[in-house]
């Protein structure tokens, strides 16, 4: 051992004049840029509720946020399977179609069978239009775009069909227990946003403690390299949007609970939505790249957004254009921070 | 003669001196190869050349009038063509649209609206084409010519500027031996018309066959310039690693067993307990083809894939983008294949995977040694380290190498090389297919030529063994 011991030495001083260790000086700052660069979602988060803050005393309301905490549930639901898809390297379309049909035909079953029956319905809808998607993209090769727009169009013409068109609520509304479940509060929170919470925190869990979590971020960042890592590359796939169809019908099942029936045009731009609260939390349209909790951060941000410039008094069409510019603005510094990076 | 003199040029980047104090010069008519690992400052050296960066201290000079540009576009209209080792070519456009793509002919119909002069493009094509003595059809569709064609493309792209100085960048990464050649040729061709070329490369092999002369960087200078014909490859090794390298062929101890047979064509090839089993044919050949295949990976479904895996079978693909998840940590993608074996129910083991990654790292030196860093962060004799880390975990017995050293430095490859004769020696089985003849000659036992998918010959390790009995097998004597 002794006899190592100047090797080793002598070792370490050479890697002391090495380029790495020369640089250590500027590593710091260059971590806290990349930490900033990192965080801007929940800056922008935070920056928000405080320009609302000051401009309106009406914001930090407890009517107001639980207002806005119940909007964002449903949103948040719907982008939690948004997210998986877009880090996995697809792309889904037909959310907003899907939470109008699990919501109808939950309502639907829950007023024959119970409301058991009748989330599981509206759940196993959303899961069953989430692999004919996923069937369509891996076996099929169709691009996630087109095949989720067919099906986006498809299934809300399958709405409407069931529906006619008008809303389902059933001659004495749709029960107690789903009454509670939409409007019901638990700990001073509606019971919807714990849902959501609960929700978010399991499926964030599953993509960044599992082992299927990280076979999500290959698949989407390399699918040939995970391929020859025996991946089973399709499956991952199509499970990818089975989870989307899921969450969105759970997102259609709470939404029908809130408003107290199903409604055959409810979701609309729901997809566009949660598709900018994902970019807006940094993912990656690309894939491989992307956090849970970021995206759930980017809902907020859209959220609290619409519900700031609506306490402002602002114009609801000059609302969508202010909504525009903060998504292109969001995919421009998020571009620049990976071009740095 | 024209005369390319960089005196004394330093570079900065933060704390870290890409280039200090380098000097050296190239004339019209000359071959100058440009050797070093990666980081040595080849690129920065290039660049500051082509116009993108700007040299902190010292000066260029062209024929002693000092140059200075302050872009790219500067450069290219003062005579310096770069060739970069990513191609830019418009796949959909034609091989003569993309040759004159920033100078197309222009004719104007009625004096005011541009129609591309179809003719005169043409015409100068032909001529450029002919020049170089390229065969390519000016009509074809650019995105259906192989790697090496779309080469010559860019090459004849970078003649119709009328370059003084053409740099070529690690051109023969991805080529095979007879394209070598033929990029040779057109160089040498290029030469004789008078323009100064700067050849940079890692393949200490292909030096004497293209340049006249040989500059030699390390940590940002320049620490040899040899004049030729004769360039002692342990010599260039040792200026590039500043240390002595052992390059020459190692013992090969057959260990004798047979494990399982490779079938070719109509053959069967036996392949043996510890020994490596040389792949050598010429583009199509079929050799990456057999490779996957032996890997369930030509079927398309991943359970043929699986089943490799669970037989103790691991490929590493030629291109590292196709072994690697560029945006995943070193961490992630060496227990990729292995993630079920890393986890407890659901929940991946960190522990378990921080000491396979920790022992992986070390033993293939994979720098710098932080697992959390992505893979696309690191340099490609890294990354190749990843790639075979990935696999090294595992209960293997067979290794499949396509192309396994291909543009990457030669500290990286000695170590490769080592690693795969220490899991021959420990029983394991390779097929080794690779392009560089000097390669697969130092590391197999034997080696089978293949041409459109069939055995051409064979080669058992004897008396005659070596480059001209395989080139004479190969068909390019």
């Amino acid at each position: 051992m002794n006899a190592l011991n100047p090797l080793f030495a002598q070792a370490r001083t050479v890697r002391n004049t090495s380029p790495e260790s020369r640089s250590m000086s500027t590593i710091a700052p260059r971590r806290l840029r990349q930490h900033f660069f990192d965080h801007i979602p929940i800056v922008v988060l935070a920056l928000l509720c405080l320009v609302a803050t000051l401009s309106s005393d009406r914001f930090l309301s407890y009517s107001n946020l639980t207002n806005v905490l119940l909007q964002a549930s449903v949103m948040a639901v719907v982008t939690i399977g948004m997210t998986y898809v877009i880090i996995g390297g697809g792309f889904d379309l037909s959310v907003g179609s899907v939470v109008a049909l699990s919501g109808c035909i939950a309502a639907e079953v829950l007023l024959k069978y119970g409301i058991v029956a009748g989330v599981l319905a509206g759940a196993l809808a959303g899961v069953a239009v989430g692999i004919v998607n996923g069937v369509v993209v891996a076996k099929l090769r169709v691009s996630p775009f087109i095949a989720t727009l067919g099906t986006m169009v498809l299934v809300r013409g399958v709405v409407l069909l069931l529906t006619q068109g008008t809303p389902v609520v059933g001659d004495e509304g749709l029960g107690d227990t789903f009454t509670a479940l939409g409007s019901g509060g638990f700990l001073g929170l509606p019971i919807l946003v714990w849902i959501a919470i609960v929700l978010a925190l399991i499926f964030s869990w599953v993509l960044h403690q599992t082992a299927y979590g990280t076979r999500v971020f290959a698949v989407g960042g390399n699918p040939e390299a995970s391929f020859l890592s025996g991946l089973p590359v399709q499956r991952i796939t199509i499970s990818l949007y089975a989870i989307c169809g899921l969450t969105a019908g759970l997102a259609g099942v709470l939404l029908a609970a809130r408003l107290q029936s199903g409604q055959p045009s409810a979701g609309e731009f729901y997809e566009l939505t949660s598709i900018a609260a994902v970019v807006l939390g940094g993912a990656a349209l690309q894939g491989g790249e992307g956090k849970l909790y970021k995206s759930m951060v980017g809902v907020l941000i859209m959220v609290i957004l619409a519900n700031a410039l609506n306490l402002l008094g602002v114009d609801s069409y000059w609302q969508r254009v202010a909504i525009g510019v903060v998504i292109i603005a969001a995919a421009a510094v998020d571009q620049l921070r990976r071009k740095r990076s | 003669m024209s005369r390319l003199e960089i005196e004394h040029v330093s570079k900065r980047f933060g704390a870290t001196q890409a280039l200090s104090d380098v000097s050296l010069s190239v004339v019209g008519g000359q071959v100058l190869a440009l050797l070093g690992e990666n980081g040595a400052g080849k690129s920065t050296l290039i660049k500051i050349l082509a116009g993108i960066h700007q040299p902190d201290s010292g000066r260029i000079t062209f024929d002693r009038e000092p140059i200075h540009f302050d872009t790219p576009l500067a450069a290219l209209q003062g005579g310096i063509v770069t060739v970069p080792q990513e191609l830019r070519i418009v796949p959909s456009l034609s091989v003569a649209q993309n040759i004159l793509l920033n100078q197309l002919p222009v004719q104007r119909w009625a004096g005011v609206l541009p129609r591309l002069d179809k003719a005169a493009m043409l015409a100068r094509v032909e001529k450029l084409l002919a020049d170089l003595r390229i065969e390519l059809d000016p009509h074809a569709r650019a995105g259906s010519l192989s790697f090496a064609e779309r080469q010559l493309i860019v090459i004849a792209r970078a003649l119709a500027h009328r370059p003084l100085v053409l740099i070529l960048d690690e051109p023969t990464a991805s080529l095979e031996k007879r394209e070598v050649d033929r990029l040779f040729s057109v160089v040498h061709r290029l030469r004789d018309h008078g323009v100064a070329i700067i050849y940079i490369s890692h393949r200490l092999d292909e030096i004497p066959a293209v340049a006249d002369r040989c500059a030699v960087m390390r940590d940002g200078r320049v620490v040899a310039d040899l004049e030729g014909p004769d360039f002692p490859p342990a010599a260039l090794a040792e200026a590039m690693t500043g240390r002595p390298m052992q390059l020459s062929a190692r013992e090969v101890e057959p260990v004798g067993g047979v494990t399982t047979s490779l079938p070719i064509g109509q053959q069967s090839v036996p392949l043996h307990k510890g020994e490596v089993l040389g792949l050598a044919g010429l583009l199509g050949s079929g050799t990456t083809q057999l490779l996957r295949t032996l890997f369930g990976a030509e079927g398309g479904t991943s359970s043929g894939v699986r089943q490799a895996v669970a037989q103790g079978r691991a490929f590493v693909p030629g291109e590292r983008a196709k072994a690697l998840v560029m945006n995943m940590s070193i961490r992630d993608n060496i227990v990729l294949p292995h993630l079920a074996r890393y986890s407890r129910g659901w929940r991946r083991d960190e522990k378990a995977i921080d000491r396979v990654v920790g022992t992986m790292m070390e033993r293939l030196d994979i720098r710098p040694r932080n697992p959390r860093l992505p893979v696309g962060s690191l340099s490609g004799g890294n990354q190749q380290k990843v790639a075979f880390a990935k696999w090294l975990t595992s209960e293997l017995q067979l290794l499949l190498l396509d192309e396994p050293t291909n543009g990457i430095d030669v500290a990286a490859k000695a170590l490769l090389h080592d690693r795969v004769a220490e899991f021959t020696r420990a029983g394991g089985t390779v097929v080794l297919n690779s392009s560089d003849l000097l390669e697969l000659l130092d590391l197999s036992h034997e080696v089978v030529v293949l041409r459109q998918g069939h055995v051409a010959g064979t080669m058992p390790r004897g008396a005659d063994f070596g480059e001209a009995q395989l080139r004479q097998l190969l068909g390019v004597g």
